[in-house]
């Protein structure tokens, strides 16, 4: 069955630890929910999450939807946000999990990235490399969220032109944000093929727009 | 001696040995220097003391189990809603005793364990959602139950979560959400049947749960004086906005077009006879090459700039959202045989299917890229461009007789055949023919007659776009000449 590839970078450096990781949770929670009422999605959504701060770790590989466990995520005390190694981890996940088509296989419909950061990445300079190698993943679409204060956008926006950013960390923003994010990966799902760019969806109130 | 002075004897005995136990316990606290008026109340706080140290041993074992049990990392699958759900694993039943499974028999589950503790929990889940499990057990004697908390989740039927919204009928370029048509062509003078052309087209369910209207179009035609046919099959790309319009202007010019140029045309009938009289000759395969040109290449064309002006008269939109893929194909009988000529750009499948003699002819290559769903479009401009247009795209062929010419989007060949290479495999054509034929008879799908004449074709090749296929839920029409 072709699968739709959605690949989410999830910050959990130091500063991500309490309130906010247990509201990026919940609003996971929400989020597998919520596409598990969607016919499309439940058969064709694949999910992966990596979480980055001074490790980078693919906790959930390429998963449908259907057969999703969500694991513990876990934050250290402090360190470093790697974010520029995550984005080289998720390049090696795509090579080796995504499915081209071929003669014999039907490919994958194309992937989607979401990349939840709230800070800025602490290798910037393999962070700035890794940008023309995630590009040339050929994603359906890129979706950057700057959570919280402290976020910087400037980094992100060289990544992607659709960033947006969080007010707050707690439970409501991150349960809309995600919420908005299942909404995105129906609109995946529907426009397969026919168009280079998503036409997303609009964001919640508490999802601003960067321009 | 009798009974009573059994008992009686038994009595005594045990008396003696108690006053025994208590004189030597009596002696070891004089030993111990215990003053008389402290004797009762060091009882009591010894005899205290020890019980709490044996309660909290008995604790502590019980939590080294819960631990344990805990540390087994028991998780269950996620399952689906009515189907058949089993998972298993084991307890150390040498450790742990009344063991149960709350919540199960509410979820419609069977939770059963062996006398080794090989468990397994079974059964068709009644409800969809995520629900949670409480695995309760008993560790040692005089504890407290334990409890362990199990996530479950079933996933809802698919199936059951679709929904058909109509198409609001105030859109601009509206569209009926399905099609069906019977082209009867009544036999020939000499009492000979021909062949008829049945279409169906049907909205996606991935349209449908939104009320977004469908985007395929087909459009058919038979000239009864020159006894051409034309079909021609468009799929409208799935996000462009007016898509549903520029896959009908494409048909619609195409057979337009044919039709002009097919009514009367003694030299393209000419070229045809000549070049069969001698197919070695490249004189004649090159006149007739010019003739398809004209009439097949320049519709491909004229539906190419049909769409682009339609796209010119909307203020608000651009020629990519008409986007849309186009087949379309020329045929008539002679007496020595069917002319077929083609063109195709995009993906789906047209293909010339002969049962009698095992053959599947694909006319032409699906447009397809490294991703699924990636495809071209007759709105591209580079594929007019491309200086082997003709060559990749322009089929002619000529055979003895075949059993049916299929176009059809790729809402209905990408679920039959997945690949590029069961598209070139005639066993697959034979599989597809014969599942055309008897539906999905588990789905309660029928299928289609496809005996000559039989206008209820029509509809039963609607019905049979209905199948059931995970994950392939976009427009699908088929039009199929036999």
């Amino acid at each position: 069955m072709r699968r739709l590839p959605v690949y989410l970078l999830i910050d959990t450096s130091g500063s991500m630890r309490g309130e906010p990781i247990e509201s990026v949770k919940v609003g996971l929670e929400a989020m597998v929910s919520s596409l598990r009422q969607d016919p499309f999605a439940l058969e064709s959504v694949n999910i992966s999450i990596i979480t980055y701060d001074r490790d980078v770790k693919q906790i959930l590989p390429l998963t449908p939807l259907d057969e999703l466990q969500l694991p513990e995520i876990t934050t250290p005390e402090s360190g470093p946000t790697h974010t520029g190694q995550a984005l080289r981890l998720l390049c090696e996940k795509i090579d080796s999990e995504v499915r081209l088509s071929t003669p014999d296989e039907k490919g994958d419909w194309m992937p989607l990235l979401f990349l939840m950061t709230d800070g800025k990445p602490s290798d910037i300079q393999l962070y700035n490399e890794m940008i023309p190698e995630v590009r040339k993943r050929h994603f359906a679409s890129i979706i950057a969220c700057a959570a919280g204060m402290s976020a910087r956008t400037e980094p992100l926006k060289a990544l992607t032109d659709e960033v947006y950013s969080l007010d707050t960390v707690d439970s409501t923003a991150f349960k809309k944000f995600f919420k908005w994010v299942s909404d995105s990966i129906g609109v995946g799902n529907r426009s397969i093929g026919a168009t280079d760019n998503l036409v997303l969806p609009p964001p919640p109130d508490e999802v601003n727009v960067i321009v | 001696m009798n009974r009573q002075q059994r008992i009686a004897s038994r009595h005594n005995l045990t008396v003696a040995r108690l006053n025994d136990t208590a004189r030597a316990l009596d002696k070891a606290i004089i030993r111990a220097g215990v003053p008389q008026a402290d004797r009762e109340p060091f009882i009591d706080w010894t005899v205290s003391l020890l019980w709490q140290q044996y309660k909290d041993q008995r604790m502590n074992q019980r939590l080294i189990i819960e631990n344990e049990i805990r540390n087994l990392g028991i998780r269950f699958p996620n399952g689906t809603v009515k189907k058949e759900y089993t998972t298993c694993f084991k307890l150390p039943f040498d450790k742990i005793s009344d063991v149960s499974l709350e919540g199960a028999g509410d979820l419609g589950l069977d939770f059963d364990c062996t006398a080794a503790g090989e468990c397994s929990l079974s059964g068709r889940p009644l409800k969809a959602g995520d629900f949670t499990l409480v695995l309760r057990y008993h560790t040692v004697e005089g504890e407290p139950a334990s409890e362990l908390k199990i996530p479950l989740a079933f996933n809802p039927d698919p199936r059951e979560l679709w929904v058909n919204k109509p198409t609001s009928r105030d859109i601009i370029f509206y569209k009926e959400d399905s099609e069906t048509a019977y082209l009867k062509v009544e036999a020939g003078e000499d009492g000979s049947p021909k062949k008829d052309i049945v279409a169906a087209s049907q909205r996606g369910r991935s349209h449908a749960q939104e009320g977004r209207p469908r985007d395929d179009h087909f459009s058919l035609f038979h000239c009864d004086d020159s006894d051409w046919y034309v079909i021609a099959v468009a799929d409208g790309a799935g996000s462009a906005k007016f898509s549903r319009r520029g896959s009908q202007v494409a048909c619609e010019r195409v057979i337009d077009h044919c039709r002009s140029l097919l009514a009367d045309n003694m030299a393209f009938e000419t070229a045809i006879r000549e070049f069969e009289a001698d197919r070695t000759d490249a004189g004649k395969r090159t006149a007739l090459t010019r003739h398809v040109i004209d009439i097949v290449y320049q519709g491909a064309i004229k539906a190419h700039e049909a769409v682009k002006k339609a796209a010119e008269a909307n203020e608000s939109a651009v020629l990519k959202d008409f986007a849309t893929t186009l087949m379309f194909a020329i045929c008539k009988r002679y007496d020595f045989g069917w002319f077929i000529a083609s063109f195709w750009v995009g993906d789906g499948a047209m293909c010339l299917f002969d049962a009698n003699n095992k053959t599947a002819k694909l006319l032409g290559t699906p447009d397809e890229g490294e991703f699924s769903g990636q495809t071209r479009f007759l709105t591209m401009p580079e594929i007019f461009r491309d200086p082997d247009v003709v060559a990749k795209r322009l089929r002619m062929a000529i055979v003895p007789d075949f059993t049916a010419l299929f176009l059809m989007t790729d809402g209905v060949s990408d679920p039959m055949f997945e690949t590029d290479r069961n598209l070139n495999d005639y066993s697959r054509w034979e599989e597809f023919y014969n599942r055309l034929r008897q539906g999905f008879p588990d789905d309660e799908i029928g299928g289609v007659d496809l005996s000559d004449d039989n206008e209820a074709a029509k509809d039963q090749l609607l019905g049979w776009l209905d199948f059931w296929s995970p994950g392939n839920h976009d427009d699908r029409t088929i039009a199929i000449l036999y």
